[in-house]
């Protein structure tokens, strides 16, 4: 059922407080009764059903609420009767609608991103039968919930088959004094609210002239990742959804990265005080984080066991610590501790400041930065042995992820092609040493906690079962094990290294 | 996409009101509808105040030299789109004879628009001929309207035997009693004895009502206007009946 596109007008205030009879006079139309309505986006933190050319709109009416899906242009693809409360992905009914918003948004919580309540008045222009032959909605002022008010607007709505009476009724309403064109309502009350859905970012979005000050490039990578954070923050207290703190975490960890291996482009004491605080904060995540992830797993997990019911007592253990856990971190992003960081983060780190390098062009920073890190790499890797304990392989991680994230700050630099390239083989190992230190984690909270429930009388099946998730997490962990050669020596080829001079040679 | 065919065999038996009652009390469910007003006497385009003039003709349509959605006009109810009825409906079954597979012709211009929309409902002119057997067999389910007369149980052999004799799979069929008028003691019999020896026939019954009329007035369905009165209550269990087969 394709419909046609709305066309959308401002109403200014030449059109006076008479403007409903102003345009059924124009129009030739007759005027519905007035409703009051109120209508919720919604979508997920990161946009998702925006960035996949959709709006889920919840439109609240006296005689009913529905809930519609709409493209960007505002063609309506479904709609459905929905109640009135609030919509969760959790209460999204089965359908046309639930399916598709829940195959889009994944772990993400959907939630209202924008509301705005209005009168809405439909002037029905009909033809010499009395039939509808187009409809325009007069709606407005509008008030958004934590925006600025919307003044009037009339939307044209053309019908389907009925093209012509749409053209006709749009150049009437063009010729009425005091209306004009306008974008879309929702990109209109979007506007109004503060929200920018394509500007949204995860991870920084840097552009840098290889000339510019390394200071300056420096304090902008700051002042985006501290942007993130905040973003992030509200989210991971609420618990709105695991992605929140998943985020947040990488953000600092990126953070961290780069306070450490700024060097000489940070002041020292700037630079020992937030490699002291961001390690703080990193550790505060930690352990919600791991324990966010092994219950995200559970279920594929235990559905590797005959029986993985059995398991339940070890995963309402998790679910409590989890609980704990996040209490734990909470306190910590209400401590004046954090709100010190905040504050010092936006002031010593977001505005460049006299340092020995931070002058120097950002691209020889980059060039020796990466080098450094390129080396640091390949020293911890070639040192790996068989008889390597599994730190060594923890640290080669760490040195990996540092290296990943220079990578992605300075991609601006490089020749995106051969970049990319050198990214996707970093990555290969990363996957590898990834999976050997998350069987790791995993394993040791397997048999730290099955030791615990032993203490407790834990019924047998539960124990035995833990045992055998243990095996599993060994048996994974020992095939990464004997696939990291094969990874490394991938990684540390010749053409790797020509790969990497040629990305430094070609900038 | 599921399709509905209102069809009987004789004229003047409901059809048609059975068949706009129907495709609106689906699209306010919030049901994408498409209603095909096959009939060229142009009952159902009448009442939805659409003119009954499609573009080029049947035979546009029918040889695809004109897409069956370009001929689609929306209604004055949300989700309920008509393609309206046009005069040269009456050559229809020449047009189909014309096309190769002319019973499975309907079918195919239909799968079409299977992405657009959840049911369409066919009102179908009274007869038996090409086009009813194509409809047939583009059906999911025939909603036959019988009369309550002696004849009625012929009239119910004579729609499962043509229903049978279509090609393709059978669409299921689902017979009610229509214009019933519960001050007459052999309507009231029949409305209680046929859904019991008939498991085809519905325990639903359409009184014969002036509100019935009024729709040709009003030029709007029933279950709009008056949707607390017997006729509309009858045509919403109607409804449920067929909905229920279909989730």
């Amino acid at each position: 059922m394709e419909m046609p596109v709305a066309i959308e007008f401002v109403i200014d205030d030449v059109a006076g407080p008479d403007h409903v009879e102003v345009l059924s006079e124009a129009l030739h139309a007759r005027a519905e009764r007035s409703l009051r309505e109120r209508t919720v986006w919604l979508d997920t933190h990161d946009w998702r059903l925006f960035g996949a050319g959709l709006l889920l709109e919840h439109q609240v009416l006296a005689g009913g609420s529905w809930l519609v899906l709409r493209g960007l242009d505002g063609d309506r693809i479904a709609r459905q009767a929905a109640a009135r409360a609030t919509v969760t992905a959790d209460t999204l009914q089965e359908g046309a609608i639930g399916h598709r918003v829940r195959d889009l948004i994944g772990l993400r919580a959907l939630l209202p991103r924008a509301s705005v309540t209005r009168p809405a008045q439909v002037l029905l222009v009909l033809d010499g039968e009395q039939k509808t032959v187009a409809r325009v909605v007069l709606e407005g002022p509008a008030t958004v919930k934590d925006g600025t008010p919307l003044g009037l607007r009339a939307r044209l709505e053309p019908l389907r088959g009925y093209d012509k009476a749409a053209r006709r009724v749009e150049k009437r309403l063009a010729a009425i004094p005091g209306l004009s064109p306008a974008e879309s309502f929702y990109g209109a009350v979007f506007a109004a609210r503060g929200l920018d859905p394509r500007g949204y970012r995860s991870k920084p979005d840097l552009h840098f002239d290889p000339e510019q000050p390394a200071g300056e490039a420096f304090a902008s990578t700051f002042a985006q990742l501290l942007a993130i954070l905040r973003d992030n923050l509200d989210g991971t207290r609420r618990e709105l959804d695991s992605e929140f703190l998943h985020d947040f975490r990488v953000t600092v960890r990126r953070s961290r990265a780069l306070v450490k291996l700024a060097g000489d482009v940070l002041d020292d004491n700037v630079r020992a005080r937030y490699a002291a605080e961001l390690r703080w904060l990193g550790d505060r995540t930690s352990l919600s984080r791991d324990l966010d992830v092994h219950l995200l797993g559970f279920d594929q997990m235990a559905g590797q066991l005959p029986a993985p019911e059995v398991l339940d007592p070890f995963r309402d253990q998790l679910r409590r610590e989890a609980r704990t856990a996040h209490a734990a971190l909470n306190r910590a992003l209400r401590s004046p501790r954090f709100a010190d960081l905040l504050e010092g983060w936006e002031r010593d780190l977001t505005m460049p400041r006299p340092g020995p390098a931070t002058s120097l062009a950002v691209a020889d920073v980059a060039d020796r930065l990466l080098s450094r890190s390129w080396k640091r790499v390949h020293k911890r890797g070639r040192a790996i042995t068989v008889d390597s304990s599994p730190e060594a392989l923890h640290d080669l991680r760490k040195r990996c992820k540092e290296l990943r994230y220079l990578l992605e700050l300075f991609s601006s630099l490089y020749k995106t092609k051969v970049h990319r390239e050198l990214v996707r083989e970093l990555k290969r190992l990363q996957d590898n040493l990834g999976e050997f230190q998350d069987s790791e984690a995993q394993r040791f909270t397997v048999a730290e906690h099955a030791a615990e429930l032993a203490r407790n009388r834990t019924a047998a099946a539960t124990l035995m079962g833990l045992g055998r998730l243990e095996q599993q997490l060994e048996t994974r962990q020992d095939a990464a094990r004997r696939e990291f050669a094969d990874r490394w020596e991938r990684f540390d080829r010749r053409d790797n290294e020509r790969l990497y001079a040629e990305m430094v040679a070609a900038r | 996409m599921k399709i509905l065919a209102s069809y009987s065999i004789k004229g003047g038996v409901g059809k048609t009101t059975a068949a706009v009652n129907l495709a609106w009390l689906a699209a306010n469910e919030g049901r994408r509808v498409l209603l095909w007003d096959l009939d060229p006497q142009g009952g159902a385009t009448f009442l939805l105040r659409i003119r009954p003039r499609v573009k080029g003709g049947g035979e546009a349509l029918v040889t695809g030299r004109r897409e069956l959605r370009d001929a689609v006009k929306a209604s004055d109810y949300e989700h309920l789109d008509v393609l309206p009825a046009d005069f040269s409906y009456r050559n229809l079954d020449l047009l189909l004879d014309a096309q190769k597979k002319p019973t499975q012709r309907l079918g195919r211009l239909l799968d079409d628009l299977a992405e657009e929309y959840d049911v369409v409902v066919l009102d179908c002119a009274p007869s038996v001929s090409l086009v009813s057997e194509s409809i047939v067999r583009a059906a999911d389910l025939v909603l036959a309207p019988v009369l309550p007369a002696p004849l009625s149980v012929r009239t119910l052999d004579q729609l499962r035997l043509f229903i049978d004799a279509t090609r393709g799979p059978a669409p299921e069929l689902l017979a009610f009693l229509s214009m019933v008028d519960r001050r007459r003691r052999m309507h009231r019999e029949l409305a209680a004895e046929l859904p019991m020896q008939h498991s085809d026939v519905s325990a639903t019954t359409v009184p014969v009502a002036s509100a019935v009329e009024q729709m040709g007035v009003r030029r709007a369905p029933i279950v709009d206007w008056a949707p607390s009165s017997p006729a509309a209550r009858s045509f919403q269990a109607l409804w449920s009946e067929v909905a229920a087969r279909w989730t």
